[in-house]
């Protein structure tokens, strides 16, 4: 795995030995942090490629083209509910209530748009995303102003929604996918599912944002050091309230995926993805502390996790292995973006650099 | 001269401050409520079931006040107590040795993922919350092995004995909170005690100061799993059965009970026994929602509120009596 990533910033991050000989001497600071992100998402995609080619020895199935879609249409619900996750995590937060709002998203989404308008009408999109959203307002309002860590607060408003839906609806959520979704998430155009192209293009547009916007900038500034963003006339309070709302609606939106992809909503369907969201953004090489990571690695996190998730399930194993596999996945992908490892992986680079310099 | 003048202020002020004389009141407050409203609740029976249901997850709580008085989160609680339920159900052990015995097993599980914590955090530098939360699913899947559907049977002695009251006044199960709190009492004034809180406080002045920095965290994480320990086998007491995701609704309520505690989660202040109180009173506010008729759907909307508010309120409380010592 070490000798994969290492070999892969070999080939990526050398602009040409003359260049580098030049800009010795001069902070590289930069450099090395654009290496760091590029080794862990460079080596999530690597692992992902290894475990796909690995998993055709279990089921000659798997690798497939119609196997590709089907692990990119299961990693579409993680990877738009990840990004959001990623978010909050990039400003130092964390969002815990994402299972609560996926519900909340799938319940209203039954309950509205198959009830109030069969025919689809697209007002209620936004309005069921606004509510989510507003979830988030919340959550972010508590953690700026009233200083509640983010753990306990999002925590507690998950509670407090999931208790919510529970008790309106009853514990039985009514109501059917509306057309709309199931198109989305089952059409076709062109020979490859709609879903898969529209994940991609959300890929595009959401590592767009994170990486080349001033917004996605101003949230890597929060995250590194939130004293000097202020100072440098961030204002923290609205970058906050946005982030947790677009966490909060990127959930919500993940419920409609899940109630046009499974024809239903369920009080529980929000459960998968709590844990896997926050697996897929430290797997992608994101530090939990914030202010660093990529969307680029996440989104190989969560193919990752649902990959070998997959082939777990072909395996066959009890649900206890799997569990433990899954547990034992994501330490390994933290003790793999320790420092140590890194910092090994960085003299390597550097021994083979100043050996071809000399030569 | 303005501080000795006004000795009684600085006194009010640590005594408002304290977070656990905060949660007593509260709990004396909801304690009335419920007698107004359930007429039984004044008596041994009503009393002893909620020292019942209460010990599990004030053992939990007082537990994860270790890593959180060191700034750190332990997500692992709910993985241990799963893992220590369905062991003891599966191997039930009887008689009052047997107890003993499982006992041991029960803090030697908990004590054995805190280790593991703890040397990841401690020694290897990693992030508390990620790593506990991989240590948290390995126990989960760990429990599913040894008992992939609830069933199962702890042995007579420990769900009868650790239920029933002493002399039929005394509740088992608080001897062992009880007991919990007099070893804090204890460990609080040793070397180690004062080094949790020093460095919970400033890791820097604590290391400079000449304390092993790594050596209390990775202390923390293991007392911390041990009392998981200790309140999985409570809870084993309590239910009788087993069950592979036994801990996993106690989670919330641990980090509930230390927030109405009034243990900062920054770290470096609060204490065990206001996580403890904390716990009993969100378990007593469950009982008198019940009680008063509210829906049990809606118990974790008051829940999360309860939870919100507490925490708004310490820190309400702490800016105060900054804002008044800074005038002073």
């Amino acid at each position: 795995m070490l000798n994969s990533k290492a070999s892969g910033t070999n080939s990526n991050a050398q602009p040409g030995p003359a260049a580098d000989n030049l800009a010795r001497g001069e902070d590289t600071r930069g450099a090395v942090k654009w290496q760091r992100e590029t080794v862990s998402a460079a080596g999530v995609f690597v692992v992902c490629i290894a475990a796909l080619f690995l998993s055709r020895l279990i089921n000659p199935e798997f690798g497939s083209l119609h196997q590709l879609q089907t692990i990119l249409t299961l990693a579409s619900f993680l990877i738009v509910v990840s990004y959001g996750q990623g978010l909050t995590v990039l400003i130092g937060g964390l969002d815990l209530s994402i299972p609560s709002v996926i519900t909340l998203g799938g319940v209203l989404t039954a309950a509205w748009m198959s009830t109030l308008a069969p025919g689809g009408a697209w007002w209620q999109i936004p309005a069921i995303l606004a509510v989510c959203a507003a979830v988030g307002v919340v959550n972010a309002l508590g953690i700026t102003l009233f200083r509640i860590p983010a753990f306990i607060m999002t925590l507690a408003s998950g509670i407090i929604v999931y208790s919510l839906c529970l008790g309106v609806t009853g514990g039985t959520p009514g109501g059917a996918a509306p057309a709309s979704l199931v198109t989305l998430m089952s059409g076709r155009v062109a020979g490859l599912p709609l879903v898969n192209l529209f994940v991609v293009v959300f890929c595009v547009i959401a590592a767009f944002v994170q990486s080349r916007t001033s917004f996605g900038q101003r949230l890597y500034a929060m995250g590194s050091n939130a004293v000097a963003a202020r100072i440098a006339g961030i204002r923290i309070n609205v970058m906050t309230v946005s982030t947790y709302a677009l966490s909060a609606a990127f959930a919500g939106f993940t419920g409609m995926m899940l109630v046009g992809y499974s024809n239903g909503a369920t009080l529980r369907m929000g459960d998968p993805y709590l844990l896997p969201s926050i697996a897929a953004v430290v797997i992608g090489g994101s530090s939990i502390l914030g202010g660093r990571g990529t969307f680029a690695g996440t989104i190989g996190g969560a193919i990752l996790l649902t990959i070998f998730d997959m082939v777990i399930t072909s395996l066959g194993l009890a649900q206890g292995w799997r569990t433990m596999i899954s547990g034992g996945l994501i330490l390994a992908a933290i003790l793999l973006q320790h420092e140590g490892a890194l910092d090994w992986v960085r003299s390597i680079v550097r021994r083979r650099r100043s050996t071809t310099t000399r030569i | 001269m303005s501080t000795r003048a006004r000795p009684d202020f600085s006194f009010i002020r640590g005594v408002m401050t304290n977070g656990v004389t905060m949660v007593v009141v509260l709990y004396v407050i909801l304690y009335a409520v419920y007698s107004h409203i359930e007429a039984g609740a004044l008596s041994v029976s009503a009393f002893s079931d909620l020292v019942n249901n209460t010990i599990p997850l004030a053992i939990a709580a007082a537990g994860a006040t270790f890593v959180i008085l060191l700034g750190g989160f332990d997500l692992s609680v709910a993985g241990v107590l799963s893992l220590v339920n369905v062991v003891l159900a599966t191997h039930p052990l009887d008689g009052a040795g047997g107890a003993l015995i499982s006992l041991l097993i029960a803090v030697g599980i908990g004590a054995a993922v805190g280790l593991c914590n703890g040397i990841l955090v401690a020694y290897g530098g990693l992030q508390s919350i990620a790593v506990t939360l991989a240590m948290m699913i390995l126990t989960r899947g760990l429990a599913l092995v040894v008992l992939d559907a609830p069933g199962g049977g702890v042995s007579d002695w420990i769900s009868d004995t650790l239920t029933n009251n002493l002399w039929g006044v005394v509740p088992a199960s608080g001897l062992v909170a009880i007991g919990v709190a007099l070893l804090w009492a204890l460990f609080r004034r040793t070397d180690t005690g004062v080094a949790l809180y020093a460095v919970g406080k400033d890791q820097t002045a604590a290391a400079l100061s000449g304390i092993n920095v790594k050596r209390t965290r990775c202390i923390a994480f293991v007392l911390a799993g041990a009392l998981y320990g200790v309140a999985g086998f409570m809870l084993s007491a309590q239910t009788a059965s087993g069950d592979p995701n036994a801990g996993a609704p106690l989670m919330l309520l641990v980090f509930a009970s230390v927030a109405l505690g009034g243990t900062a989660f920054s770290g470096g202040h609060g204490s065990l026994y206001g996580s403890m109180i904390g716990a009993a009173t969100l378990m007593l506010l469950q009982k008198v929602l019940f009680s008063s008729g509210v829906q049990s759907f809606y118990i974790g909307l008051f829940q999360g509120l309860v939870m919100v508010v507490a925490v708004i309120f310490v820190n309400l409380i702490t800016y105060l009596a900054r804002r008044s010592h800074r005038h002073a």
